[in-house]
């Protein structure tokens, strides 16, 4: 009489009806909630009617002899685990939204994988009235997913648990192991591609020693934490200060972190007290920097006398506020971090207005160093 | 198999009938290579290191073109003569190590052939040890800005020049160009004097020019960067070396105000109140006396618009897309002879040849004469400032007032 796929869509109508209900008995949510409901319950009604109405659309309503004959008549066979797991993820739904937020996305997860599983081969066991045709189908259209998700799994997993050993061992075992591991991979490898006659089962085994091996070390050591690894702390430094006081600052290999070493606006040295610019086209050292202006001007500060040592960018005064009655003026300044002798700092600077054109204002653009009077560099801005 | 002959004449005349047009076009195609307007044509170089590409890329050229000959012929000889007539399929053979080595080595000795001058070029084409004049050249959407450090060289610059759309520099002299740009990637390119650089924000990157006879050589943004990127357009100035001097003593002249009781006066006000919080001009003061200092960091997403300092020695504007000056004296000036080039160029735009239409318009609508981004509906995206110059909604008087004023920028 019904049809497996009515059946299943009947099935889902009661479920919304009954939601529905409850949804609006208690008023649980707002308006919106209950349309969504109805919506479902009613779409689920139809599918129910037009798959009694087609038969699942397996033969013509028309043809009763097919109707006896065809495979969604009969019950469909197979043992399946999709509706413990579909199981599985519904319980763990609740549980989720009660617990944590990541246990929700697992319910999900776990749930549309058993949904499409469970539909394929449901749908597949009524294809034909061959079950080895059927099985054929299903990995037919499942294996592509199935194959790389595993894949990707079980090599994730063999990662992580080898980060974890790795994170979890001395910095020098690590090496150790790691080489240890590669030796024996390679060694392995060449064994299977040169001796043939290794028996299946061995090769088996031992792959799964190592898999099981490395997965239970690695949840050992994920369990028991990783060492201890000193940070490479930089000091902050206060903004804005840009002064002569440089104690508890400076990186000390501060050349690392600058990446921009070509094509930049300007090389800034300074040596035996004195500030020197390198500007590329330009041959020597000019007595003053012409940067553009609203341009990102990249400067490489290199300090090549001992102490530590700032650049500090000096570009006039702006207005505070120039919507305020009486005017205030800020200086406009920038500056790197301290650089111990040898080290290189980076800045980018954007000046935004021109500097004065007269030479004898105040006010002048210039690069300086805190505490080394004698080292001055103009700035112009056209 | 035998061709039937309905067919076989069908293809004939349908030959024949493509056969006049495809003639055309082919005839079109390599008499357009001669046309004589083509400023922008990498095969006529009027400098040292256009000249360095062009030889380099001659050679390979006709040999490429000799092997396209030979190839295409020995093709269709065998389309012709080997044509399916009902013959046997000849004897079939498979592999000629001889030949094969031989197709590995010319080539490879080719490629050798190519690449020996291809590096030397490079590398007089990056050289800047003899560097004789450097300009800065900044690209934004969609104008380039060119300005002069202070310096010994160009013949000594003692405050820097700031100006747009034209670059002049000294004809025979090493000029080297420092380019970078203030938002997007764009690409300098004057094909008549040098290949392209690309601007590219955050980098310096140099390129040298050098002219061999005074002329303007036309130029544009190679670099696809936005929506007017087509009217991102440059002219590159060499003037002799006298010229330059004067050029030079004019940049820097000291402002002069317009008369009292002028139309260009009230345009000065005109400016100082609708303009000059993008464009600067240099020694303009305000009602204080105070110097007018321009902050199109403020307004402009790229964070600046041209110096009309000297609008009127420039005779184009907004990208070097649109001309100041009329059809005539734009003619006269393109095809001055390199003797009469210079003082004819430092003439600036005079009463006779200006023609403010383009500038009018520009003024009315600057959006519509050059698409860009300034509807303020649209400013989101860019922090509110406009990506180039906004429609002020100046009135037809305001217009007016304004290009008395501009006419006495020179
Ligand atoms: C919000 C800033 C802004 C204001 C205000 C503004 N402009 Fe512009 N102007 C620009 C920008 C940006 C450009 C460059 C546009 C381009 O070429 O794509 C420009 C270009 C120009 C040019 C072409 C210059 C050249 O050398 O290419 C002229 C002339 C000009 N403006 C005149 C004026 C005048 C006159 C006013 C006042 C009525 C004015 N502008 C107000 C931003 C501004
Ligand atoms: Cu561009």
């Amino acid at each position: 009489m019904f049809t497996t796929g009515s059946k299943l869509f009947l099935g889902g109508t009661v479920l919304s009806l009954a939601a529905t209900l409850v949804y609006g008995a208690t008023e649980g949510g707002g308006p919106l909630g209950t349309i969504g409901l109805i919506s479902v319950t009613l779409v689920f009604a139809f599918l129910t009617g037009i798959n009694f109405w087609v038969r699942d659309s397996n033969v013509s309503s028309m043809d009763t002899a097919g109707i006896e004959s065809s495979p969604a008549a009969h019950l469909a066979p197979g043992r399946s685990m999709w509706p413990m797991v579909a199981g599985a993820g519904a319980a763990l739904l609740p549980v989720g939204l009660i617990v944590g937020f990541a246990i929700t996305w697992l319910a999900v997860i776990v749930l549309m994988i058993a949904m499409v599983e469970w539909m394929v081969q449901a749908w597949s066991e009524g294809a034909s009235s061959d079950p080895v045709y059927n099985l054929g189908i299903r990995r037919r259209i499942l294996h592509p997913m199935e194959l790389p998700v595993l894949g990707a799994v079980g090599l994730g997993l063999i990662i992580f648990s080898f980060s974890r050993i790795m994170l979890h061992v001395p910095a020098a075992a690590g090496a150790i192991i790691f080489g240890g591991i590669a030796t024996g991979v390679v060694l392995f490898g060449s064994l299977i591609a040169t001796k043939r006659t290794v028996a299946r089962s061995l090769v088996v085994a031992l792959c799964t020693v190592g898999a099981v091996g490395v997965v239970g070390a690695g949840v050992a050591s994920a369990v028991a934490g990783g060492r201890h690894v000193a940070k490479h702390e930089i000091p902050s430094y206060a903004e804005g200060t840009c002064g002569a006081d440089t104690s508890g600052e400076a990186d000390d290999k501060s050349s690392r972190a600058i990446a921009a070493k070509s094509n930049l606006a300007a090389t800034i040295i300074l040596q035996n007290g004195k500030l020197r610019a390198e500007v590329i086209g330009v041959a020597g050292n000019p007595d003053a920097v012409t940067l553009p202006r609203s341009t990102d001007s990249f400067i490489r500060f290199k300090n090549l006398d001992n102490g530590k040592f700032r650049l500090v960018v000096n570009l006039g005064k702006e207005v505070v506020d120039p919507k305020a009655a009486t005017l205030t003026y800020r200086e406009v300044k920038e500056c790197t971090q301290a650089v111990e002798e040898g080290g290189d700092q980076f800045i980018i600077i954007k000046p935004a207005a021109p500097s004065p054109r007269d030479p004898s204002a105040p006010d002048q653009y210039s690069f300086t160093v805190p505490g080394v009077d004698s080292a001055v560099l103009g700035i112009v801005v056209p | 198999m035998t061709v039937p002959s309905n067919g076989g004449s069908r293809f004939v005349s349908r030959a024949r009938r493509l056969a006049l047009p495809g003639a055309a076009i082919a005839a079109l195609t390599f008499l357009s290579s001669c046309a004589k307007d083509a400023p922008q044509d990498t095969f006529q170089p009027k400098g040292d290191n256009a000249r360095n590409i062009d030889k380099l890329q001659r050679t390979p050229f006709y040999i490429a073109g000799a092997v396209f000959v030979v190839v295409f012929a020995v093709v269709m000889f065998c389309v012709f003569k080997f044509r399916d007539r009902g013959q046997k399929i000849p004897k079939q053979t498979h592999g000629k190590p001889a030949l094969e080595i031989a197709l590995t080595i010319v080539p490879a000795l080719i490629l050798v052939g190519i690449g020996i001058p291809t590096v030397k070029t490079l590398f007089m084409l990056a050289k800047t040890s003899d560097t004789q004049c450097v300009i800065n050249v900044t690209g934004q959407q969609w104008w380039w800005e060119y300005d002069y450090p202070v310096q010994e060289g160009c013949g000594g610059i003692t405050e820097p020049i700031v100006t747009s759309g034209e670059i002049v520099f000294p004809a025979k002299m090493n000029v080297l160009l420092k380019i970078t740009s203030r938002d997007v990637i764009h690409s300098f390119w004057i094909p008549a004097l040098n290949g392209k650089r690309d601007a590219v924000p955050g980098r310096v990157q140099t390129l040298r020019m050098e002219a061999d006879h005074p002329g303007i050589y036309a130029g544009q943004c190679t670099e696809f960067c936005g929506l007017s990127h087509a009217y991102m357009r440059m002219d590159a100035v060499a003037l002799d070396a006298a010229g330059f001097e004067t050029w030079k003593t004019n940049q820097l002249a000291a402002y002069e105000s317009p008369a009292d009781g002028t139309a260009a006066k009230t345009g000065e006000s005109t400016f100082l109140t609708q303009c000059s919080r993008c464009h600067q001009v240099n020694g303009l003061v305000n009602a204080n006396g105070d110097p007018v200092i321009s902050r199109p960091d403020q307004y402009v997403y790229s964070g600046a618009a041209p110096n009309l300092t000297n609008l009127m020695t420039r005779y184009d504007f907004a990208g070097a897309s649109f001309d100041l000056i009329t059809d005539d004296c734009r003619d006269k000036l393109w095809s001055a002879q390199p003797a009469d080039f210079s003082a004819l160029y430092l003439q600036g735009v005079t009463p006779e040849c200006f023609d403010p239409v383009n500038l009018r318009e520009w003024l009315r609508n600057a959006p519509g004469k050059k698409p860009m981004y300034a509807d303020p509906a649209k400013l989101g995206p860019t922090d509110g400032k406009t990506r180039g110059m906004p429609n002020l909604n100046l009135t037809e008087d305001q217009i007016d007032q304004i290009i008395s004023y501009l006419t006495e920028r020179k």
